[in-house]
């Protein structure tokens, strides 16, 4: 378990408040947040290259905020590997054994085994310089889980790869997660990185801390407009409650004069009538009814009538853009190419939107309560 | 003229410049008196004692210098900015100011107390090994710290990480890859050294045969109108000079970041 409490940590006029992150034994835990928002200077205090003003920090049953680097037990894989490019690839992963002065005779099975599971056994005696992306970050990764940490720290570990090789990496982490489960924090402002590998998720951002979870948690039921905006959530309207249907246990809401109902389970608690809260509907989830089709029970709730403004196409999936003719309310509405195809859609063709219950989430202006 | 045949027209200008300079010596020069007056015992006591003074000279350079610079190029610091500035000063006085200054400080009293109860310095070989310090410790500093600025923090981070203690990470990290440039930075200050005239002159003088290191023994030679000698002292310290170029740019492999 590694427990960080009321971290404190100044540099120039930034300031991180009050950090607190657990990590269970063997998660994959991500600190997720825009560039600059402090993620830096979290990772160098925990690592011990930067004192913070306050706060403490166990590493398993170990209080580490006064120790050296050196003594924390830490891995540590940068953005940009940091490989020593002086030294041999057998000679970088077995470096951290070294430097510990650990039993090599106890490690190097291990680490051999390691070796030809992750295909390095060719690349040992060649120099960091030769090595592909790939393979690079295959030692990088190696050399960090050799000396079997307590904690091993990544940063960004997908940026800057290819869609391939971002695919390749992403399957590495996943299967040595799976079989070593080391327990890993990992930093970026990419939240598809986080979404693709995260186990749980503290989401910072401007140095403090907006939303901490599991991963769909965070991307699902983001907890204010400021983590729904940094996640790229498309479709956020400020909304105004109009009345509470106890029977039906849901709440009927107003965007610029379009109503919607809202299941009780999508909306925070002690909502009030008059008071005003963040709409999100994921884009996903909305679907375009097909003329001829019935149209089920459960899709009635939120049938909104409108024209299709325009149509994107991203490849794998197109982008509709749809207008409600009440409030003129613009959304934007992913649908798989698969039921495009079925749907004959095309700008300034009148249709009908309806929204699942699973795709409408309320938040609270100020956030709710704090964390 | 082109853009591109202007520039190099420049520089070609600049070799001539130089070249011509070295070529003039030639017209003084004969064979026979340049080995009579290179095997003179006076020549081979100048250039042995400008070589060990301008090694012990940058050998103390690099001891305060290398933690110096590695201070400037990895911490920040309350002063940090002033200090940096201050190493620029041997570039920006004059040598003869710097030797003076050395000069004055010997006899306020704490150099008195210096001379008397330690090392006599003014008009005595540690002078000449004091004047080159003075002279070359800013630069051996900042072109250190150029080396170290290029090698960077993350792969000490690592080591850190790795279990290594600052020592040993700068030990077998740091220095390792930055040995290219912390050479050639030391071989550039040893040049400078060994050319120093204005602050020696000033601070150790110019006794024939005790203080008179290569750039001295051209000065007195010039001094007594004797231009043959001056002028084999002249190519010899231009040997050396570029004897030492040729030498930084041999110095070991580059590591290629990853």
């Amino acid at each position: 378990m590694i427990r960080i409490e009321g971290l404190r940590v100044e540099f120039d006029r930034f300031r991180i408040e009050e950090l607190h992150i657990r990590i269970a034994e063997g998660d994959f835990h991500f600190l997720l947040g825009p560039t600059g928002s402090g993620k830096t200077l979290i990772l160098e205090s925990i690592m011990g290259l930067r004192k913070p003003k306050e706060g403490r920090i166990w590493i398993g049953e170990k209080e580490v905020q006064s120790l050296p680097p050196e003594k924390r037990e830490i891995s540590y894989v940068p953005q940009d590997l940091a490989l020593f490019p002086h030294l041999r690839v057998r000679d970088n992963i077995f470096f951290g054994i070294r430097a510990r002065n650990l039993d090599m005779a106890r490690y190097k099975p291990y680490v051999d085994d390691l070796i030809e599971q992750m295909r390095l056994s060719p690349l040992l005696d060649r120099f960091p310089a030769t090595l592909s992306g790939g393979e690079k970050k295959r030692v990088a990764l190696l050399r960090a889980l050799a000396p079997k940490p307590k904690l091993l720290l990544l940063d960004e570990p997908l940026s800057g790869l290819d869609p391939s090789m971002r695919k390749e990496i992403q399957k590495l982490l996943k299967t040595l997660h799976a079989f070593l489960h080391p327990t890993t924090l990992c930093v970026t402002h990419d939240f598809e990185e986080a979404y693709l590998l995260a186990g749980e998720i503290t989401l910072c951002i401007n140095g403090r801390v907006e939303q901490r979870g599991k991963r769909d948690e965070i991307f699902f039921k983001p907890r204010s407009r400021k983590v729904a905006e940094f996640l790229g959530a498309k479709n956020l309207y400020r909304a105004k409650v109009l009345k509470e249907e106890k029977e039906t246990s849901r709440f009927i809401l107003d965007v610029q004069g379009l109503p919607f109902s809202i299941p009780g389970r999508a909306c925070p608690e002690g909502l009030r009538l008059g008071e005003e809260v963040d709409l999100f509907i994921r884009p996903e989830e909305v679907m375009i009814i097909r003329e001829t089709k019935p149209i089920k029970d459960s899709l009635k709730h939120n049938l909104i009538e409108g024209i299709i403004v325009d149509i994107v196409d991203r490849g794998r999936d197109r982008t509709v853009f749809f207008e409600s003719l009440e409030g003129r309310i613009p959304f934007e509405i992913a649908i798989p190419n698969y039921a495009f195809r079925n749907l004959d859609l095309f700008p300034r063709k009148r249709v009908k939107a309806a929204l699942r219950d699973e795709s409408l989430w309320l938040m609270p202006l100020d956030g709710g309560p704090g964390l | 003229m082109s853009f591109r045949k202007t520039m190099i027209g420049a520089s070609v200008a600049l070799f001539l410049f130089y070249f011509t300079l070295l070529l003039s010596l030639l017209f003084f020069f004969g064979a026979k008196g340049f080995w009579e007056v290179f095997l003179h015992p006076s020549t081979l006591f100048s250039i042995r004692l400008s070589l060990v003074a301008a090694t012990l000279a940058t050998l103390l350079a690099v001891v305060v210098g290398l933690p110096a610079a590695y201070a400037l190029s990895r911490f920040e610091f309350p002063g940090k900015h002033v200090l940096d500035t201050f190493l620029e000063i041997p570039m920006i006085i004059s040598p003869i100011a710097l030797g003076a200054a050395l000069l004055v400080f010997f006899n306020t009293p704490l150099g008195t107390l210096i001379q008397t109860k330690g090392i006599y310095f003014v008009f005595e070989v540690p002078g000449i090994i004091l004047a080159q310090f003075a002279s070359v410790a800013g630069l051996a500093t900042r072109l250190m710290k150029a080396s170290l600025d290029e090698i960077a923090p993350r792969y000490e981070a690592v080591a850190r990480s790795l279990g290594l203690s600052p020592w040993l990470a700068f030990y077998k990290v740091t220095l390792p890859l930055s040995l290219r440039g912390l050479t050639a930075s030391i071989i550039l200050s040893w040049a400078k050294a060994v050319g120093e005239f204005g602050a020696t002159v000033t601070l150790a003088g110019a006794m024939p045969g005790k203080t008179e290191t290569l750039p001295v023994a051209i000065f007195l030679a010039l001094g007594s109108a004797n231009v043959e000698r001056a002028v084999v002292l002249i190519l010899i310290l231009a040997f050396l000079g570029l004897i030492t170029l040729y030498a930084v740019r041999l110095t070991g492999k580059r590591y290629h970041d990853d």
